[in-house]
């Protein structure tokens, strides 16, 4: 009888009501909007980061890591990549040479790292051959080694496809070294900052002019992303003398965003269990100071103050029952839509590539985040009621039969 | 489903209620009210009794006392064996429940249930099984006239079929006696006289004590006990 009065009195005022359920269940869909919009952010920053130019696991000589030295390359390299494509978990590798040029055409100059690659093996590991205007990943060329720069630093060399370029650095042997290649097309990745200074050409391109027969860097990929660590120590074990570092090392700013995002949606979820407590303070304090005469009553004939207590209580879990699954019914929906069909963000595209992000966010939300804010919402709304069930227990029967 | 602990912790006693030397002060800042000024009086099982008096003479105060809604400044309230003073708030509560029917001057019935349902109500506190609850509704609505309203809400009935209603509901949890305060007030002298004859067909029939307030002569003239209070004090007790 208790659930039935307490049910049956939500409804008395049907327009406070819904209008409390709608607040409650907008605010969870906002926040639980911003939550998987923020996580799509993140999650697309990391994974461009890993799929651009991280990888999950690189591996480096140590002393390569300390003075950047063009004969610093990879002493086990056989070994390792013998190790890394026998591994089941191993989804690309790629051998890198990275050298640090000067590059120039007719047009202009500007300083970037060319990075020596074979290009099947590239395709395993980065995005990069996805990202070209023409498809041509240093396949097709002609008499000049092939070279890809991206459209920015194509931009700043006023370069486009078939313009010659000119990189010069110091070789192996300490002596001044000149490549020309032709590009053969033009990339653009999400992240403008990386595009500027980077260009590839074909490993054995960069290993003869620059006489460093091996390689700086071996990036590694993973079927599966949650045993980088696992990997890593594997790695780690066979191959001691290597610096061997997992993406939340090589770039532990994607790390920092990812922490960041957990603070930022642990705020917001606050604000979100705020309003909807403020919400239910006020409506259940109104509705127990409108009924003051009638809870008298209730006491009056017999009913304790226990039962008044949690009918009071009931009242407003009921109302969070209505509005917790509206609003994550809502949330869920919208981010199941928008996690598909993407949410256009064009005109903000230069300034969401200068971060690293592409301008079709998907938002997305881990199934533990409906839990959370489920159990969030009934817990918020019975501690958010009780003050005013405790004014409700205050009341004195008689007063209130004389007075209200 | 069995009945409550409290009815076993509260035996069923003969109703009577005693009222000695009732104070009751009332201390509005600087201002005290005597509401009550000594009041003695002892109600007998099966009486029909009617406090009367002018507005502000202290009958409600008074009914609230021995209803064990407010506490006598002075003075002790005894129904049958039991002080009530002594009880805690909670036994009070549900001492109210098992021994005590109230009416109140507003109906003050549960908007949102049924008539049917707040009848029953007092017996779900009560934890009685269902059957019991069914046959006691449908007789007790039966009696105060009301079998064909049983699904109305308060705001479909009118005021005399409201504190009808209300008759019923004090009914319905077996109570040793039931005190109305001023139940004819708001009704018309049809309801009014349709009210008191339920009422006093009750008190002859089942022996119902019935204690109620009021300043409306129509009721007066028809109880068989008044007992009049003015300024806090008892002025007169006429058993007719």
């Amino acid at each position: 009888m208790i659930f039935k009065i307490a049910f049956k009195n939500i409804w008395r005022n049907k327009l406070r009501s819904w209008t409390v359920i709608i607040a409650i269940s907008l605010g969870i869909f906002g926040g639980l909007a911003v939550i998987s919009t923020a996580t799509g952010l993140s999650d697309m920053r990391q994974n461009n980061a890993i799929r651009t130019y991280v990888s999950h696991i690189q591996v480096h000589d140590s002393a390569y890591l300390k003075y950047s030295g063009l004969n610093d390359v990879i002493t086990q390299e056989k070994g390792i990549l013998s190790f890394i494509k026998k591994h089941p978990n191993t989804e690309g590798v790629s051998t890198r040479l990275r050298i640090e040029s000067f590059i120039q055409t007719a047009g202009g100059t500007s300083g970037v790292i060319l990075n020596g690659i074979n290009p099947e093996d590239e395709k395993q590991v980065t995005n990069i051959a996805e990202k070209l205007q023409q498809g041509n990943f240093l396949k097709t060329y002609k008499r000049k080694p092939p070279i890809l720069i991206s459209e920015k630093l194509a931009t700043k060399l006023n370069a486009k496809i078939k313009t010659t370029i000119q990189c010069s650095f110091t070789d192996a042997n300490g002596l001044s070294a000149t490549g020309v290649f032709k590009v053969v097309d033009i990339f653009s990745t999400s992240n403008s900052m990386y595009d500027e200074v980077n260009a590839f050409v074909r490993l054995e391109d960069l290993q003869a002019i620059s006489s460093v027969y091996g390689s700086h860097e071996i990036a590694i990929t993973l079927k599966d992303e949650e045993q980088v660590e696992r990997f890593r120590e594997e790695l780690i074990a066979h191959f001691p003398e290597q610096h061997i570092a997992s993406w939340r090392g090589i770039a532990p700013e994607l790390g920092y965003a990812d922490k960041m995002m957990d603070l930022v949606m642990s705020i917001f979820l606050v604000i979100i269990m705020l309003a909807l407590a403020f919400g239910i303070v006020n409506t259940m304090l109104m509705a127990v100071l409108e009924r003051k005469k009638e809870l008298g009553m209730l006491i009056s004939v017999g009913m304790n103050k226990r039962k008044v207590f949690w009918m009071i209580v009931w009242e407003s879990i009921f109302l969070s029952l209505i509005a917790g699954p509206l609003g994550i019914v809502a949330s869920y929906l919208a981010i199941q839509f928008f996690g598909t069909h993407g949410i256009d963000l064009s005109f903000a595209a230069e300034g969401l590539r200068s971060v690293g992000l592409e301008s079709v966010i998907f938002p997305t939300l881990n199934a533990n985040y409906y839990i959370l804010i489920s159990v969030l919402v009934v817990s918020t709304s019975i501690l958010s009621c009780i003050y005013p069930a405790l004014k409700a227990l205050k009341l004195n029967p008689a007063e209130t039969l004389r007075t209200a | 489903m069995q009945a409550p602990s409290t009815t076993n912790q509260y035996p069923k006693i003969s109703p009577m209620i005693q009222a000695s030397n009732i104070h009751k002060t009332y201390n509005d800042g600087k201002v005290k009210v005597h509401a009550l000024r000594g009041i003695d009086v002892e109600i007998k099982e099966g009486e029909f009794t009617a406090i009367v008096g002018p507005s502000g003479s202290g009958k409600t105060t008074l009914l609230n006392i021995v209803g064990g809604l407010d506490t006598p400044t002075l003075g002790e309230v005894h129904i049958s064996d039991t002080n009530i003073a002594q009880l805690s708030e909670n036994e009070l509560i549900d001492f109210r429940l098992n021994h005590i029917g109230f009416v109140f001057q507003s109906y003050n019935l549960i908007p949102v249930l049924t008539a049917k349902e707040n009848v029953e109500f007092l017996m779900l506190l009560q934890k009685r099984d269902e059957e019991e609850r069914n046959e006691r509704t449908t007789k007790l609505l039966k009696a105060v006239g009301l079998e064909d309203q049983i699904n109305k809400k308060p705001n479909e009935m009118s005021g005399g079929q409201q504190q009808r209603v209300a008759v019923a509901r004090a009914l319905a949890s077996k109570p040793d006696f039931v005190l109305a305060d001023e139940p004819t007030a708001n009704l018309d002298s049809k309801s009014t006289a349709n009210l008191l004859d339920i009422m006093l067909r009750l008190n002859e029939e089942e022996n119902i004590t019935f204690v109620f307030s009021t300043h409306d002569q129509r009721v007066i003239d028809r109880a068989k006990r008044v007992i009049t209070v003015e300024d806090g004090k008892i002025l007169s007790d006429e058993t007719r």
